[in-house]
């Protein structure tokens, strides 16, 4: 059961579950089982940005003129999304790629990982541009108590998996006496914490995400921190897309499609599903509160940010096959969904970087009416 | 060139003016040397939808045969909206030209925030989504109707 880089037996690839089958071995897409993962690959290929192309030399201005309660409310998010992100660049690899089974679910993993550093190194990038120390903003993540406390409930799935995977990577099914302890390794509950694992990372990407993606964007609304809103729309287009293939990693498991045991283990988790799903809209309102507790902002405070998480968390559990959680409601931020579709923001190109634009593209297109105007 | 400047002061809509024939010396003249009366301008960030109904399209040059036009599909709401399906590119323009919100992220179909329930009746996608489906759901984001449809938002 050793892990091994380069598993040297001949399979079936179509036979493999997504987990817990034969190691992967050649990484090759010409025999895919789920081709779901390469077109999700692809997409975030395409999606490929970087930082320092968003100029935020106006966002430095206009973070020094915003009132300290709304100070508050952008460091403060910015901090809990670098958490988020810091958590969603490593975990994804660590936990899963030890067990997965099939190459292409293999690379999206890897893929996914990495499009989530490039975020973690926007939020330097834009911690750099509006304060003078960013040690200041990145100290106080691991000591602010209402950060650390999310914390806990973001990474606790991660950490239990990761826990008995390591185990059964090294020993294999079984009770066993490790430093005299006894540990029981059972696939059926490795499947189960994998499970509730990836229904957190779900929450977290579906949820957790929205409410500091809807204070940017609250900002930008009045035209402030307008480059930060930028970086965020390009974060939030990755975050969709990554969503979507947790979506499909929870849904081939539940339907049991290719490992019935998950069947088994989705329908036994239900209760979990729905609790997990309450409990981040709880802890989300509690930041709301946090976020809030100095004083509103135009456009945004905490009656109308909770009543988004309630809205938003319906939304994503029926995308899961599930009831909804609170009674149903309209959008409470309409003008949200503008904001988050990335590819309609004009802005005068001399003002600020185009996201859509392709890196070194140049408009080469004359039209003979261009040259009307010459009077020889 | 006091000549030439007087010149471009009465055609102030130019870029910049070549000075041909009375002066042998031929120069440019700037536009931008005379003194702007303007204020900057204030910084342009916009957002937008689609600028005409897609349910109203203009005048198409293209020769319409008869017998040719774009069928009509009636789409219903399950809470009692009415509204149709002609011209649009996709269902959901065609809802929001009509009033009818719609939850949208992504719209070309990988995000599924779109996601409605189809109760009766057909759609077509011209491209898969990848976004996950569940049986009876559609993505109005990038599908149009086949037939009359009744969803469920």
């Amino acid at each position: 059961m050793a892990y091994t880089t380069f598993n040297r037996n001949e399979f079936d690839t179509f036979a493999q579950p997504m987990f817990f089958g034969e190691q992967v071995n050649v990484a090759r897409y010409d025999q895919q089982k789920h081709k779901i993962f390469e077109n999700l690959i692809e997409k975030q290929l395409s999606f490929f940005w970087r930082p320092e192309e968003v100029d935020l030399t106006n966002d430095r201005k206009d973070f020094a003129d915003l009132p300290e309660h709304e100070k508050h409310i952008f460091v403060s998010n910015l901090k809990y999304q670098t958490l988020l992100d810091s958590v969603q660049g490593r975990s994804p690899n660590i936990a899963l790629l030890p067990v997965v089974s099939l190459p292409e679910l293999e690379t999206w993993i890897e893929t996914w990982s990495f499009s989530e550093t490039i975020h973690s190194r926007s939020y330097t990038h834009i911690v750099r541009n509006i304060v003078p120390n960013p040690a200041q903003i990145f100290d106080d993540i691991t000591r602010n108590e209402h950060i650390t406390r999310r914390a806990i409930s973001v990474t606790e799935y991660y950490d239990s998996f990761i826990y008995l995977s390591n185990y059964y990577i090294q020993l294999g099914e079984g009770t066993h006496q490790v430093n005299g302890e006894t540990i029981e390794v059972t696939l059926h509950e490795l499947k189960r914490r994998m499970y509730l694992m990836m229904v957190s990372v779900n929450v977290l990407e579906a949820i957790r995400f929205y409410v500091s993606f809807a204070c940017s964007f609250a900002f930008a609304e009045r035209a402030k921190m307008e480059g930060n809103a930028k970086i965020i729309k390009l974060i939030a287009r990755d975050e969709a897309l990554h969503l979507t293939g947790t979506q499909h990693i929870l849904q081939i498991m539940a339907k049991g499609k290719d490992d019935p045991a998950f069947a088994i283990i989705a329908e036994e988790c239900r209760d979990d599903v729905v609790r997990i799903f309450a409990e981040a809209a709880q802890q989300e309102k509690e930041w709301a509160e946090y976020l809030f507790k100095d004083g509103s902002m135009i456009g945004l405070n905490k009656d109308i940010l909770c009543q988004y998480v309630e809205y938003i968390t319906n939304q994503r559990i029926a995308a899961l096959g599930f009831d909804p959680v609170f009674p149903p409601r309209n959008n409470p931020l309409p003008w949200i969904n503008a904001w988050l579709n990335s590819d309609n923001v004009q802005v005068a190109p001399q003002e600020a970087e185009i996201s859509s634009y392709l890196v070194g593209a140049i408009d080469s297109e004359v039209d003979t009416a261009d040259l009307g105007d010459f009077d020889l | 060139m006091s000549a030439a400047l007087k010149n471009q002061t009465e055609t102030p809509d130019n870029d910049f003016e070549l000075t041909g024939d009375d002066h042998p010396d031929s120069t440019f003249e700037l536009e931008a040397l005379q003194p702007e009366a303007e204020q900057p301008a204030p910084l342009q960030a916009e957002l937008f939808l689609p600028e005409s109904n897609p349910e109203q399209p203009e005048a198409s040059p293209q020769i319409e045969f008869d017998g040719m036009q774009k069928p009509l599909f009636n789409v219903l709401l399950d809470d009692g909206r009415e509204a149709h399906f002609q011209h649009a590119a996709t269902l959901l323009e065609s809802l929001e030209a009509q009033d009818v919100a719609v939850h949208y992220q992504c719209r070309e179909g990988y995000c599924g925030s779109c996601r409605v329930q189809l109760q009766e009746g057909d759609v077509y996608y011209a491209e898969e989504p990848m976004a996950w489906l569940n049986e009876g759901d559609i993505l109005p984001c990038c599908c149009i109707p086949k037939s009359d449809i009744k969803i469920k938002l």
